[in-house]
C-alpha cells in the first residue's frame, strides 16, 4: 500500500523548479535530463554517420584497392593522391572501431536513453545529480574534439587498432600525437562515462517513486541501470591502462615495452591485453545490455502481451553482469598463457552463454500467443533478435580455445562481434528512437519510410557480416589492407566484393533515415499525443508528449508491473488493453503479473 | 549561536529542513559508486603493477636505488593524522560547524601539506640517486603509482582548504554537514590506497 | 662443384620458393588441412555449425509461426510465463548446454592436454624438429639449429620468410619477436599461435604431406601487415637432410662473429 504521507515526501524531496529561459541554460548548459538526453543523442547519431563513412571505405578498398575514393579522397587523402595506402588503411579500421563503440553506440544507447528515460521511467522529476549530468554531457563533447583533433596532426591519427595492442600502439610503434590524442580521447570520454554511471546507479538506486520496486521497473531500466555498474567499475580499468599507455609514449616509461626496446628487460605488452580486456569484455554486454532491456520491452508492447518471466529475464541480466569480468581472457587465448588459465576462461565463457540464452528464449517466448503489431519499432526489435541470435551462437566457436587457434584474428571473429555489437546494439538503438521518438518530440516518424528504412538495415547488416563470418570462416585474418597477397584468400576475391557493394547499398538506405529525422523534427507539425502507442509505463501514461520540464504534475505512485497488458478484466471495464503502472485498477489487477 | 544555547532550544533534527536527509543520503550513495569507480583504477594500476613485478628478473634491478622505509613510513603517519583529524572534525560538527571542526579541519590540512612535501622530498633523493623515468619498469612503476597517488592527495588538498575556509566563517554556517561527510570518505579512500601502496611499493 | 656455383644455385632455387605460390583455394569452405591433428579442429567447427544451425532454424521456424499465427488478429494471452512454459525453456537451454556447450568442453580440454599443449612431451620425441622463430615488422626469420643440434653456434641456418620441414615429423617451433606482437598462422596446418616481444611461445605440428603452404601474420603490426607473408616448404624426409645439410656448410662457411644483429637465438627453452 502506498501511503499518501509517502507520496507527500516524494513530492518534498523533488520540488518542481521553473524552467530557464536564457537560450543558454535551456539549450547548451542544460541541466535537465531531457535536453542532456536529446544533445547526447544528436552527437551519437553524427559520429555513427562517421563512423559509417570510415566503415565504407574500409570497403572501397576491398572492392576497388588503388583506386580514388570518390569525393573524400580529394578531401582527406592529399598525402597519396585520393586513393588509400596502407597507412591510411590502418587509421581507417582503428578510427571506425574506436568511434563506432565509444563515440556513437555509446552515446545513443547509454547517453541518450539513459538520461532520457530514467527519471521519467521511475517517477522522478529528474536525475539524482543534474548538475554533475551537465558535466559528463560536456566532458563527452570535450573527447569527441579530441577525436577529430586526431585526424588532422601530421602523422595523422592512431593505426593501432581499436585494440590498440603495445607496443604498436607505443611511440616506437605508432610514432606521433595523434595516437596519443586518440588515446586521451578515450580517457576523457572514460570520466564522462564514470561520471555519467554515478548517476545513474544513484538515481535509480535513491529516485524511484513510491511503489516502484525494483520488478516492477520497465527492462530497459534494469538494462541501462546494469550497464552503469558495470560501466562505473570497468572504465577505470581502461582509464588505467590509457593512462600507463600514454605514460609509455610520452614520459618514457616501461610498462609495455619490451623486446629490442626493453631497458632492463622491459615491461609486458601483455598486462595492456589483461587491462583492456578486463574493461573489453564487461564493455560488449554494456553496449548490449541496454538494448537488450528495450528489446524486451518492445516486444511485450507490441505482441500486446506480458513479458514472458519477467524475474528470468532480470536474473539473466544479473547474472551476464556478473559473470561478465570472468570470461575476458577468451580474446587472449593465443598470447601464450597457461592451458590451465584458458581452460578456466573457457569454462566461464561458455557458461555466460546460459544467462544470455535465457534472455533470448524469453523475448522470443513473449511473441507466443500475442497479438503482434508489425510497426517500425517492433521490426526493428524483432531484427534485433534475429540478428543478434547469429552473433551470439558464433560466439561459441571463439569461446572455445581449440577452434579459436583456426579462427582467432580471421574475418570471423570481426563477422561474430558486428553481428552482436553493431547489429545487435544499433538495430536496438534504431527501436528506441523509433518508439521513444514521439516521447522526445512529440511527433511520431514516419512509418512507411522507417519500415523502408528497417529493411535496408536489417538485409543489409546481414549481408554485410554474413560475408565477413564466410571469409573468416575460409581462414582471411583481419585488418589486412590488400588481403590477396596471400594465395590462400584470392579465390574469396569475388565473395568480399559482393560484401562491400552491399555495404554501400546498406549505407545508402541510412539516408532514409536521416532524411525522415531531420524531415520530422523540423518540418512536421507536433501532435502532442501522449500515448499514440498505448503504453503501460510511467513516461507514457503520467507524462506528456514531450514531457513538461518538471516531468510529472505528481508523482506517480506505482502499483504494478511494466507490462500489463491484455487483462480481460482491464478490457471489460476500460476498453483498452493495458493498464499502467500507477492507474488505480479493477479489483484484483494491482499486482505484478504472476505465472499462471 | 552557540553551541550550548542551541543544544537548549530546539533538537537538531528539526533545524534541518525535510529531504536533507534524504538528498544526504543520495550524496552518500553517490559517493559510495564515485570510490568504487576509483577503487578499480587504483586496483588495476596494482595489478599491473603486479604483473610487471613477476615478469621481472630481479626487483629492484642490482643498478638502481632501493626505495627507502622512513620517510615514507612517517608519510603513513601524517596520513592516518590527516583521517583522525577529518574524524573529530566531522564528530565535532553538531548542527553547524563549531570552532573545533575549524580547528580539527586546519589540522588535517597542514597534514595533508605535509604529506605531499614529504613525498616531494622522497621524490627529489631518489630523482638525486639516478632513478630517472625512462630507467624501465622499476622506475616506471614507482612514479606512476606515487605520481596518481599524490595528485589525489592534491585534489583531496584543495578540497580540505575550501572546507577550512568555510569552517572558519562566522559561526560557521557555511559548512554543511554533507561536503564535510564526502570529502572525508574521499580522504580515507586516499589513505587506505597509501597504505596498500606503502606495504607493496615501499617494504615489498 | 664448386663452393661458388653451389651458392649460387641454391640462391636461385630460394628465390623461387620464397615467392612460389602455393595452390590458390576455392573460395569458402576450410582451406586444406595437411596436418596431423588439425582433424580435432576441423571435426568441432563441423559440430558446432550443425549444431548452431539446427538451433537458429528451430528458432526461427517458431517466431515464423507466430508472425503467422499470432499477428494483430490473435487474441493476445494475458500470461507472463507458466511453469510450463518456463520448465520448456529452462530445459532446451539446459539442454543445449550440456549437448553442445558440454562436448566442446570435454573435447577441447582433452585437444589441450594431448595434442596442441604437449610441448614438454613433443621435445622429447627423437624425430622432432625444433626451429625458432623471430617474428619482426615484416617478415619471418627462422633459425635451424644444424647438425650440432645447439643453437647460437655457427652452423645454424637462418632463412627469411622461408621454413622448410620434413613431412610426417613433429615440428616444434619457439616464437618470438623483438619489435610489436605478431601471430605465426599456417592456415594449411590449423595452428596458431601470437609472438610476443619480451617472451617465448610454443606450438607445434606435424605435416602429413609434401607441397608448398602459406605462413600468414594474424596480428595488425603496423603498414605491412598485410605483406607478412612467408612459404611453409614440406619437403621428404631424405630432401629436408640434405637441404639442412647444405644450407648448414654455407652458414659455416659465411659465419661472422662480429655481425651482432644475426645472432639473436637464444638457448632451446623447455616449455
Amino acid at each position: 500500500m502506498i501511503t499518501a504521507a509517502e507520496l507527500k515526501a516524494a513530492e518534498a524531496s523533488q520540488p518542481i523548479h521553473a524552467e530557464p529561459t536564457s537560450f543558454w541554460r535551456k539549450y547548451v548548459f542544460s541541466i535537465d535530463h531531457k535536453m542532456i538526453g536529446r544533445q547526447f543523442l544528436w552527437a551519437g547519431l553524427i559520429f555513427l554517420l562517421l563512423g559509417g563513412t570510415l566503415a565504407m571505405m574500409i570497403r572501397w578498398q576491398w572492392a576497388f584497392p588503388g583506386r580514388k575514393v570518390p569525393l573524400l579522397g580529394d578531401l582527406f587523402l592529399h598525402r597519396t593522391g585520393g586513393v588509400i595506402g596502407p597507412a591510411e588503411y590502418q587509421q581507417l579500421f582503428t578510427a571506425h572501431g574506436l568511434i563506432m563503440v565509444f563515440f556513437a553506440v555509446t552515446p545513443v544507447l547509454i547517453g541518450a536513453f539513459g538520461n532520457f528515460l530514467i527519471p521519467l521511467q521511475i517517477g522522478a522529476r529528474d536525475m539524482a545529480f543534474p548538475k554533475l549530468n551537465m558535466y559528463s554531457f560536456w566532458a563527452f563533447a570535450l573527447s569527441q574534439v579530441l577525436v577529430l583533433a586526431s585526424f588532422f596532426v601530421t602523422l595523422g591519427t592512431g593505426g593501432a587498432g581499436w585494440t590498440t595492442y603495445p607496443p604498436l600502439s607505443t611511440s616506437i610503434g605508432t610514432p606521433g600525437s595523434g595516437q596519443s590524442l586518440m588515446v586521451l580521447a578515450i580517457f576523457v570520454t572514460g570520466v564522462g562515462s564514470t561520471m555519467g554511471a554515478v548517476n545513474y546507479v544513484t538515481t535509480i538506486i535513491r529516485l524511484r517513486a513510491p511503489g516502484m520496486t525494483y520488478l516492477r521497473l520497465p527492462l530497459t531500466m534494469w538494462g541501462i541501470w546494469l550497464t552503469a555498474i558495470l560501466n562505473a567499475l570497468f572504465v577505470p580499468v581502461l582509464g588505467s591502462a590509457g593512462l600507463l599507455l600514454l605514460f609509455d609514449r610520452d614520459f618514457g616509461t616501461q610498462f609495455f615495452i619490451a623486446g629490442a626496446a626493453g631497458v632492463r628487460g622491459g615491461g609486458d605488452p601483455i598486462v595492456f591485453q589483461h587491462l583492456f580486456w578486463i574493461f573489453g569484455h564487461p564493455e560488449v554486454y554494456i553496449l548490449i545490455l541496454p538494448a537488450w532491456g528495450i528489446v524486451g520491452d518492445v516486444l511485450s508492447f507490441f505482441a500486446r502481451k506480458p513479458h514472458h518471466w519477467y524475474k528470468g529475464s532480470v536474473g539473466a541480466m544479473v547474472a551476464v553482469t556478473v559473470l561478465s569480468a570472468l570470461v575476458y581472457g577468451h580474446h587472449m587465448f593465443q598470447t601464450g598463457m597457461s592451458p590451465l588459465l584458458g581452460e578456466g576462461f573457457m569454462f566461464f565463457t561458455l557458461i555466460i552463454s546460459v544467462p544470455s540464452m535465457i534472455i533470448v528464449m524469453n523475448q522470443v517466448f513473449t511473441l507466443w500467443q500475442g497479438s503482434i503489431r508489425f510497426v517500425t519499432p517492433m521490426l526493428f526489435a524483432l531484427g534485433t533478435v534475429i540478428v543478434f541470435g547469429v552473433g551470439g551462437l558464433t560466439g561459441l566457436f571463439l569461446g572455445d580455445i581449440s577452434m579459436d587457434l583456426y579462427l582467432h584474428d580471421t574475418m570471423f571473429v570481426v563477422g561474430h562481434f558486428h553481428f552482436t555489437m553493431a547489429a545487435g546494439s544499433v538495430l536496438g538503438a534504431m527501436t528506441g528512437i523509433y518508439f521513444w521518438f514521439p516521447k522526445m518530440f512529440g511527433k511520431q516518424l514516419d512509418e512507411r519510410l522507417g519500415k523502408i528504412h528497417f529493411w535496408f538495415t536489417s538485409l543489409g547488416l546481414t549481408a554485410v557480416f554474413g560475408g565477413q563470418l564466410l571469409v573468416g570462416w575460409a581462414g582471411q585474418q583481419r585488418r589486412l589492407y590488400d588481403p590477396y597477397q596471400y594465395t590462400f584468400i584470392q579465390g574469396l576475391h569475388g565473395l568480399n566484393t559482393w560484401t562491400s557493394m552491399f555495404a554501400f547499398t546498406l549505407f545508402a538506405g541510412q539516408m532514409v533515415f536521416i532524411y525522415n529525422f531531420f524531415k520530422t523534427i523540423f518540418f512536421t507539425a507536433p501532435t502532442n499525443v501522449q500515448n499514440p502507442w498505448g503504453i503501460p509505463t510511467l513516461e507514457w501514461t503520467d507524462a506528456a508528449s514531450p514531457p513538461a520540464y518538471h516531468n510529472f504534475d505528481r508523482i506517480p505512485g506505482v502499483l504494478r508491473g511494466p507490462h500489463h497488458l491484455s487483462d480481460p478484466r482491464v478490457e471489460e471495464r476500460l476498453e483498452r488493453d493495458f493498464l499502467g503502472q500507477a492507474e488505480p485498477g479493477p479489483e484484483g489487477a494491482t499486482s505484478a503479473v504472476e505465472p499462471a | 549561536m552557540t553551541r550550548g544555547a542551541a543544544q537548549g532550544m530546539v533538537s537538531p533534527a528539526a533545524l534541518r529542513p525535510a529531504g536533507a536527509s534524504r538528498r544526504e543520503a543520495t550524496a552518500f550513495i553517490g559517493m559510495v559508486v564515485f570510490l568504487a569507480s576509483w577503487t578499480m583504477l587504483f586496483a588495476s594500476l596494482f595489478f599491473a603493477y603486479g604483473l610487471v613485478r613477476t615478469h621481472a628478473t630481479a626487483w629492484p634491478p642490482a643498478d638502481q636505488p632501493r626505495l627507502p622505509r622512513l620517510l615514507p613510513g612517517l608519510n603513513t603517519l601524517v596520513a592516518v593524522g590527516a583521517s583522525l583529524a577529518l574524524e573529530r572534525a566531522g564528530r565535532t560538527w553538531r548542527d553547524v560547524a563549531s570552532h573545533a571542526t575549524a580547528g580539527w579541519l586546519a589540522l588535517a590540512t597542514v597534514l595533508g601539506a605535509a604529506f605531499l612535501a614529504l613525498q616531494a622530498s622522497v621524490w627529489r633523493s631518489l630523482w638525486g640517486e639516478g632513478l630517472r623515468l625512462d630507467g624501465g619498469p622499476y622506475p616506471s612503476a614507482f612514479y606512476a603509482l606515487t605520481g596518481l597517488h599524490a595528485a589525489h592527495v592534491l585534489v583531496g588538498l584543495v578540497a580540505l582548504g575550501a572546507l577550512t575556509w568555510r569552517a572558519w566563517r562566522p559561526a560557521g554556517e557555511a559548512l554543511e554537514r554533507t561536503p564535510l561527510r564526502l570529502w572525508t570518505m574521499y580522504w580515507h579512500f586516499v589513505g587506505a590506497v597509501w597504505l596498500i601502496l606503502y606495504v607493496a611499493v615501499y617494504l615489498a | 662443384m664448386t663452393g661458388r656455383r653451389l651458392l649460387a644455385a641454391l640462391g636461385a632455387l630460394a628465390a623461387a620458393t620464397a615467392h612460389a605460390a602455393p595452390l590458390p583455394e576455392k573460395g569458402f569452405g576450410l582451406p586444406l588441412d595437411v596436418s596431423r591433428d588439425g582433424h580435432h579442429i576441423d571435426s568441432l567447427l563441423w559440430f558446432t555449425l550443425a549444431a548452431i544451425v539446427a538451433i537458429y532454424l528451430v528458432v526461427l521456424g517458431g517466431m515464423a509461426w507466430t508472425f503467422l499465427r499470432h499477428g494483430r488478429t490473435h487474441r493476445a494471452a494475458f500470461s507472463g510465463g507458466s511453469r510450463r512454459s518456463i520448465g520448456l525453456l529452462v530445459g532446451s537451454i539446459a539442454v543445449i548446454a550440456l549437448a553442445v556447450d558440454g562436448h566442446l568442453f570435454v573435447a577441447t580440454m582433452r585437444d589441450m592436454n594431448e595434442v596442441f599443449w604437449n610441448f614438454a612431451e613433443v621435445d622429447q620425441r627423437p624425430d622432432v624438429v625444433r626451429i625458432e622463430v623471430n617474428a619482426h615488422q615484416w617478415a619471418w626469420v627462422a633459425r635451424y639449429a644444424g647438425p650440432d643440434g645447439r643453437f647460437g653456434t655457427e652452423d645454424d641456418v637462418i632463412t627469411t620468410n622461408d621454413i622448410r620441414v620434413p613431412v610426417g615429423q613433429p615440428v616444434l617451433i619457439q616464437l618470438a619477436s623483438t619489435d610489436v606482437i605478431h601471430s605465426f598462422y599456417l592456415p594449411n596446418l590449423r595452428v596458431k599461435r601470437d609472438a610476443v616481444p619480451g617472451m617465448i611461445n610454443g606450438l607445434w605440428f606435424q605435416a602429413e604431406q609434401a607441397g608448398q603452404y602459406e605462413i600468414a601474420c594474424a596480428q595488425h603490426c603496423g603498414p605491412n601487415h598485410y605483406k607478412m607473408r612467408g612459404v611453409l616448404t614440406v619437403l621428404s624426409r631424405e630432401a629436408y637432410q640434405q637441404w639442412l645439410r647444405e644450407f648448414s656448410e654455407v652458414a659455416v662457411r659465411g659465419y661472422d662473429p662480429d655481425d651482432q644483429e644475426a645472432h639473436w637465438g637464444w638457448p632451446w627453452r623447455s616449455l
